[in-house]
């Protein structure tokens, strides 16, 4: 049995692909930079002694996911964990179509197209879990992130299909709405709330693979800025400047 | 992977972050980025001026400057490779010694040159060449480094070992990140002959004394240092204690060991504004310190209490206050330790200079470059910061030129070029491979700017 991250060099995906190793399990570690990739996958395999795979490919382009069914294991996978983002400062509703493509793809399709490859799989098996990273980002739709966070909005609505599809199933699907992480995306940014770090959510995780909990917000002090966010009214909703 | 689109080397502004040497000396609000893939190490002809940042705990502002990014290199912490027949280990660079320990403990090997907080990084340590619990034996951090991967924006990645390209391999090494940045790095760990040290104490009744029995103990010791009580000016002066350890004898290796977490860092070593170390402290700190070597003449201390006395020295350093201390240490030649022992005295007593700390170690190298070595006794000093220490360290400048000593620039905030150009004779040829290696000067920080490197 082995666990796939796609997303998996750095911040949150680097932390789950550490805490999986910690606990034994072995992995499958996808994202755009076989130097990054041969140096986490060097790591987990010295430190923790766990089989690691590794495949380099560029999340923007969906149907390069195609390589994945190739990896010797790729049987054995029987979870699937997506911290994948990729955001731009400049993501204002005004970049050139192909920026919006990349990134969509790398929010949202690339996502899409990997559980498309592994579910039968996970469905034959009757087990597995399937875990989706969205963001705070996507509660309401703003000046900021605009396509980042419609891509993400899009990710959530797809693991809720996702739940549906599987609910008589062994296979859970968990989705985590996520606020700050302290990554390089937030590094040296001022932030209205504090940034979580990335082991910690790493550890919450892990812990839950296996479990259906649906949709979660993380760090927990997330959950009620959500409902007041969500339940201003526009007149007020567009004054604010966040 | 939650990133930015472009994850490559700063050729624009960052957003500035205010950082500050560990002696609470110089303050600078300076650009900090923090990479994360090695996207980031690519090449670029119109490269901002930067300089490598581990943990940030040099006394000296050697990993920022004014108008230079502070690149951030703690997320590359990784163990590349493990040979667990020669202990030969690859690591990036921004590992600490810590996790370092706690990956090579369980597996039957250490780092006998180590400096004492385990937050710090193996590139700041080979950035600063820094030294262990016995560098008369066992040398400066350069002697464990088999080979490193070194990144300049206009050259790319360069294999650097005393073999292959030994001039640069040389100066990177004690090189304060001016050649440019140390990505990883291949070590030279040594067994593990046990998990503990037998420490023994050697009370003295003066400094020479104890600088004598520091030399004579070094040849054959895995642990030797002394500590003098320096609070008093008559003839206790310099009283102190000299502490010698071998490892005990024992299993080698050992089950997994977990490092006490910490948060310190040079921002936050400090709450309260002013120190709390005056000469009745000091004192009453120094007896109370005293008692506690004295208590008993041979100790087992686990090797990571030996190797990271970490609470007691964020303790110590943040009694400084935020106004900070300043810090002189410097290797004094064994035939004029007496000399500067007591005008370190005199000019103490008559500046009426509150020395909080006294500690001395064997040196037995040769420097080359900028290193920090050499033969003789190093004294490290640590007083409070105050307009009267002040003109103190400035008469130590003018002392250790004098006894024909050397000052470690990497513990001195404030070392003027002139001092650093007496006592560093070596220090041109160290300037002349920069100018050939990167005539742009990519990388600089306050250091070397104050020092004209």
């Amino acid at each position: 049995m082995s666990t796939l991250v796609l997303g998996a060099s750095a911040g949150l995906g680097r932390a789950l692909a550490r805490e999986l190793a910690t606990r034994g399990e072995n992995l499958v570690l996808v994202a755009r930079d076989g130097r990054d990739l041969a140096a986490e996958a060097a790591n987990l395999r010295t430190a923790y002694g766990v089989a690691v795979d590794c495949l380099a490919l560029d999340a923007a382009v969906p149907h390069e996911a195609e390589r994945l069914t190739g990896l010797p294991n790729a049987d054995a996978i029987r979870h699937l964990i997506f911290p994948i983002g990729m955001g731009t400062e400049d993501d204002d509703g005004l970049l050139p179509p192909s920026r919006v493509a990349a990134l969509v793809n790398t929010n949202l399709t690339s996502v899409m197209a990997v559980v498309s490859l592994f579910l039968p799989q996970l469905l034959a098996a009757d087990s597995g879990t399937v875990v989706g990273i969205g963001s705070v980002a996507a509660l309401r739709g703003r000046s900021h992130n605009i396509t980042y966070a419609a891509a993400k909005r899009g990710l959530e609505s797809y693991f809720e299909s996702l739940r549906h599809r599987t609910a008589a199933t062994g296979v859970r699907v968990q989705f985590y709405r996520l606020g700050y992480l302290d990554t390089q995306m937030s590094f040296g940014r001022s932030l209205p709330f504090p940034k979580a770090s990335p082991q910690a959510i790493a550890d919450i995780i892990t812990r839950n693979l296996g479990k259906d909990i649906g949709c979660v917000t993380l760090p927990r002090f997330w959950r009620p800025i959500s409902w007041v966010v969500r339940a201003l009214p526009w007149p007020l909703y567009r004054r604010l400047h966040f | 992977m939650a990133c930015n689109e472009s994850d490559a080397w700063p050729v624009g502004p960052s957003k500035p972050q205010l950082l500050t040497t560990m002696d609470g000396g110089v303050q600078i609000a300076a650009a900090l980025e923090r990479p994360d893939r090695y996207a980031f190490f690519h090449k670029a002809e119109d490269a901002l001026q930067a300089i490598p940042r581990g943990a940030g705990f040099s006394f000296a502002a050697a990993s920022f400057g004014a108008d230079v990014i502070s690149i951030d290199l703690r997320s590359f912490d990784r163990v590349l490779d493990f040979d667990s027949l020669s202990g030969h280990i690859e690591v990036e660079a921004g590992i600490s010694l810590g996790a370092l320990f706690e990956f090579l403990t369980p597996r039957g090997y250490y780092l006998p040159v180590q400096p004492g907080h385990h937050r710090i990084t193996v590139g700041g340590c080979i950035a600063a060449n820094v030294h262990g619990k016995n560098p008369a034996r066992d040398g400066t951090f350069v002697t464990q480094v088999e080979s490193l991967r070194l990144f300049h924006p206009r050259h790319g990645c360069l294999e650097l070992s005393p073999a292959k390209e030994p001039t640069l391999f040389h100066a990177t090494c004690g090189g304060v990140g001016l050649t440019g940045i140390i990505i990883s790095a291949r070590l030279r760990a040594q067994r593990l002959p046990s998990t503990s040290l037998c420490v023994a104490h050697h009370q003295v009744a003066t400094i020479a004394e104890g600088a004598s029995l520091l030399r004579e103990q070094s040849a054959h010791r895995d642990l030797t240092y002394a500590w003098f009580d320096c609070a008093r000016f008559g003839h206790t002066f310099g009283r102190g204690v000299v502490v010698t350890g071998e490892f005990a004898s024992g299993q080698r290796g050992a089950p997994a060991v977990k490092l006490p977490p910490s948060r310190f860092s040079p921002e936050t070593r400090a709450r309260l504004p002013f120190t709390q170390l005056n000469p009745v402290s000091v004192r009453l700190i120094n007896a109370a310190y005293s008692r506690s070597l004295c208590r008993s003449n041979q100790t087992n201390v686990p090797l990571a209490k030996a190797l990271y006395p970490t609470r007691a020295s964020e303790l110590f350093l943040s009694l400084f206050g935020r106004r900070g201390f300043h810090e002189c240490q410097a290797i004094i030649p064994h035939d004029k330790v007496t000399a500067y022992v007591e005008q370190v005295r005199e000019r103490a007593s008559h500046g009426r200079v509150c020395i909080a700390l006294a500690v001395a170690k064997p040196f037995d190298g040769k420097s080359e470059l900028v290193r920090f070595d050499g033969s003789g006794v190093s004294f490290a000093i640590e007083v409070p910061r105050t307009a009267a220490a002040a003109q103190f360290m400035r008469e130590i400048d003018r002392l250790v030129v004098q006894l024909g000593g050397r000052p470690n620039l990497i513990k001195d905030s404030r070392l003027p070029r002139e001092i650093f150009e007496a006592t560093y004779l070596d220090c041109d040829r160290f300037r002349s491979v920069l100018r050939q290696w990167d005539p742009q000067r990519v990388f600089r920080s306050e250091l070397s700017e104050r020092l004209g490197l």
